[in-house]
């Protein structure tokens, strides 16, 4: 019985990762398909013929490899500041109790009521004002900014989860305030600094209605803005590089990802035993 | 609930009523070359290498004026330029489509252009085309690109039917019904529409039948959903239902998708922008004898609603003269033929459709389309506030129920009237 068990579960395991990878084998097929297989019935995983010129269009136009920089420049800064920023604030709203505490996680949660298209205006003075409409400096701030309340609530919740008896005993053996933080509750919450981090790229990464309003200059725009530059005016989209360009843009955010993943789990793992 | 659009045109609208004139794009007034900032959303790598031609010339016949192109997507584009013009960012010259700078021109954001537009050109385009880019007597965009809803055919398979091939400068309605009937069969069908967002074709072809759907502007717009605005709707109905004669599934798609049973020979023919024919030529397999069939006419003619793509200048552009003159160069006549074979679209001057008609002949049904563009007019939901809203959230789903037969005509008239008043009250 259990002989069976085991390639049932190896079978349902790669079925599971079968649907899940599906959509990325699907843009991979597309990517490298020609305009008329794309638009025939014919409906193959395959390609007819490899259409690598899918790709050299996707690189020629529009300046996507300099999209690509300036998307994970504004992405790596902005989550570094976000986790620098919400880490401390994270941990007073985990562990102060009383009036300020509630007025922080509440304005967590109002920020997050606002729709973009509400503040995006003001926001565009304020940086205009600043000198900082049409730069990256101004987009990654704003990323910052939009990101923070999600990450604060996020890590807060990591931070509850870390019983306050290990920071007494760190303080019952002489260790100072920020010794107990630094070698104590920080390396607790390595996963959920990571899992933040993640969410912190992949939404800053992704974002577009920001940058498409912010940005004025070509060389400024991020990856967002120049993909959807392959969709056109009366509906006509150049779907085969736009296929390569988006197969291009999702590779750094699996890099970080693969980077990240150990860090994730042996962290998971090392706050398990801890605990 | 709101949409974003209007939520951000109603945070633009309160914000600028806060704000001071701001200062235009373009440069200060000081000595040196002017330079002009050219938001472009040509998206075509033809089109854009066209502009970009376009461009250089201007730049090297006039040192002093120089023109920078920005280049921007389509999408997003309306929600870019309120932030852009409220903001005071708006570049010297816009491109748009007419629809969509309308309101922009009644909030005050673009300059009059009709004291610079030339007498030559002004005759060269024609009435119905100028009225699309005329805002209360102002003439606030020159139209450069135009599309037509044209019928493809598949030559062999209306041979193959017996079907005598329409070759008039135009073709009835009636007609293309009786030959999708007389080429169904054997498992094909005799036209795929595409029809998932129905409402820009009901409208734009709505003319043809006597259809205005809406009357007068701003808060006084009223509807009227009679038999001439349901004429259309109701045949595409009997060809899917009582014919039989069109591919069910393709009512539920896009247009571009509809192509692929072209190609396949499931259908004989297809209602598709012209702008498809450089994509048919693409796309098709080898030994596909596809032609274009003449413009459909109604009991009214063959007239349909266009909303051009435009160029227009920044009111707070320090330099409306010199964009101005810009816009009359663009739109010469080897520039718009130019541009618009670039982006396989339909001029809207008279001088440029002839340049291109003598260029291209009959070569992929270019003869039949560019002769479309004489019956391309304005209407009146071009000039609707509201119409975007209306469209998205009452047309669109009512027309689908229609042709989803969960309603009839009647109903159909009833949600389309109701939609709109809840919307204007």
């Amino acid at each position: 019985m259990r002989a069976l068990t085991r390639p049932a579960r190896y079978l349902a395991l790669a079925a599971y990762l079968f649907f899940l990878g599906f959509p990325l084998l699907w843009l991979i097929s597309a990517s490298v398909k020609s305009s008329a297989e794309l638009n025939s019935l014919s409906v193959s995983l395959l390609p007819d013929q490899w259409h690598w010129e899918n790709y050299t269009q996707a690189l020629e136009r529009q300046g996507i490899v300099r999209s690509a920089g300036n998307s994970l420049v504004v992405a790596l800064v902005s989550t570094a500041l976000v986790i620098v920023i919400a880490l401390p604030a994270s941990y007073v709203l985990a562990r102060m109790r009383g009036k300020v505490r509630l007025a922080g996680i509440s304005w967590i949660l109002v920020s997050q009521v606002f729709p973009v298209v509400l503040v995006i205006l003001p926001l565009f003075l304020i940086l205009r004002t600043l000198g900082l409409a049409d730069s990256l400096t101004g987009l990654t701030l704003v990323h910052t900014t939009y990101m923070l309340p999600f990450a604060l609530w996020m890590l807060q919740g990591y931070v509850s989860a870390v019983p306050v008896e290990l920071e007494e005993a760190g303080a019952m053996d002489g260790a100072s305030r920020f010794t107990v933080l630094r070698t104590i509750v920080f390396p607790l919450l390595a996963p959920g600094i990571v899992a933040t981090a993640m969410f912190g790229f992949v939404a800053s990464w992704n974002e577009f209605f920001f940058a498409l309003v912010l940005l004025q200059s070509p060389e400024n725009y991020t990856l967002p803005i120049t993909l959807k530059m392959f969709v056109g005016g009366e509906g006509k989209v150049a779907l085969g590089p736009l296929a390569a360009g988006a197969v291009l843009a999702a590779i750094p955010s699996i890099v970080f990802f693969s980077l990240l993943r150990r860090k994730l789990t042996s962290g998971l793992m090392a706050g398990a035993v801890k605990g | 609930m709101k949409s974003p659009r209007t939520l951000l045109t109603a945070c633009a609208l309160t914000t600028g009523l806060l704000l001071t004139a701001c200062g235009g794009g373009g440069e200060g007034g000081g000595s040196g070359p002017v330079t002009l900032t050219f938001q472009s959303l040509s998206d075509q790598p033809a089109a854009i290498e066209a502009t970009q031609k376009i461009v250089d010339e201007w730049n090297r016949e006039h040192p002093d004026v120089r023109v920078e192109i920005v280049p921007a997507g389509w999408d997003g584009i309306y929600d870019k330029l309120i932030t852009q013009f409220n903001g005071g960012s708006a570049p010297d010259i816009v491109h748009y489509e007419a629809a969509g700078i309308v309101p922009f021109a009644k909030d005050g954001y673009l300059a009059d252009l009709t004291p610079y537009l030339s007498e030559e050109t002004r005759a060269d385009i024609p009435e119905g085309i100028l009225d699309t880019v005329t805002v209360d007597g102002k003439v606030i965009g020159y139209p450069t690109e135009l599309q037509s809803y044209m019928v493809f055919a598949n030559k062999t398979m209306l041979e193959d039917a017996g079907v005598e091939i329409p070759a008039g400068p135009t073709m009835t309605w009636q007609q293309l019904r009786d030959i999708a009937k007389a080429t169904t069969g054997d498992g094909r069908y005799g036209l795929g529409w595409g029809l998932s967002s129905p409402t820009a074709a009901f409208l734009a072809l709505a003319p043809g039948f006597g259809g205005q759907y809406f009357e007068g502007t701003g808060d006084s717009t009223s509807i009227t959903v009679g038999e001439a605005e349901t004429a259309l709707p109701e045949l595409v109905h009997a060809m899917a239902y009582e014919d039989e004669s069109i591919m069910p599934v393709t009512l539920t798609q896009s247009g571009s998708k509809t192509l692929a049973p072209f190609y396949e020979g499931q259908i004989a023919m297809t209602v598709q922008g012209s702008y498809q024919a450089a994509n048919i030529a693409q796309d098709a397999p080898e030994g596909l004898d596809w032609i274009v069939l003449p413009p459909l006419a109604g009991p009214e003619g063959a007239a349909q609603a266009t909303s051009p793509q435009t160029l227009s200048v920044n009111v707070d552009s320090e330099h409306v003269e010199e964009s101005a003159e810009f816009l009359e160069f663009f739109t010469s006549t080897e520039n718009l033929a130019a541009i618009n074979e670039a982006d396989a679209l339909i001029p809207p001057t008279r001088s440029a459709r002839e340049a291109l008609a003598d260029k291209l002949g009959s070569q992929h049904g270019w003869d039949v389309i560019l002769s479309s563009g004489e019956h391309l007019t304005s209407a009146p939901y071009l000039f609707v506030d509201k119409y975007a809203q209306w469209k998205d959230t009452v047309a669109t789903p009512a027309f689908q129920r229609f042709l989803g037969r969960e309603t009839d005509a009647t109903g159909l008239a009833r949600e389309l009237q109701d939609g709109w008043k809840s919307i204007a009250n």
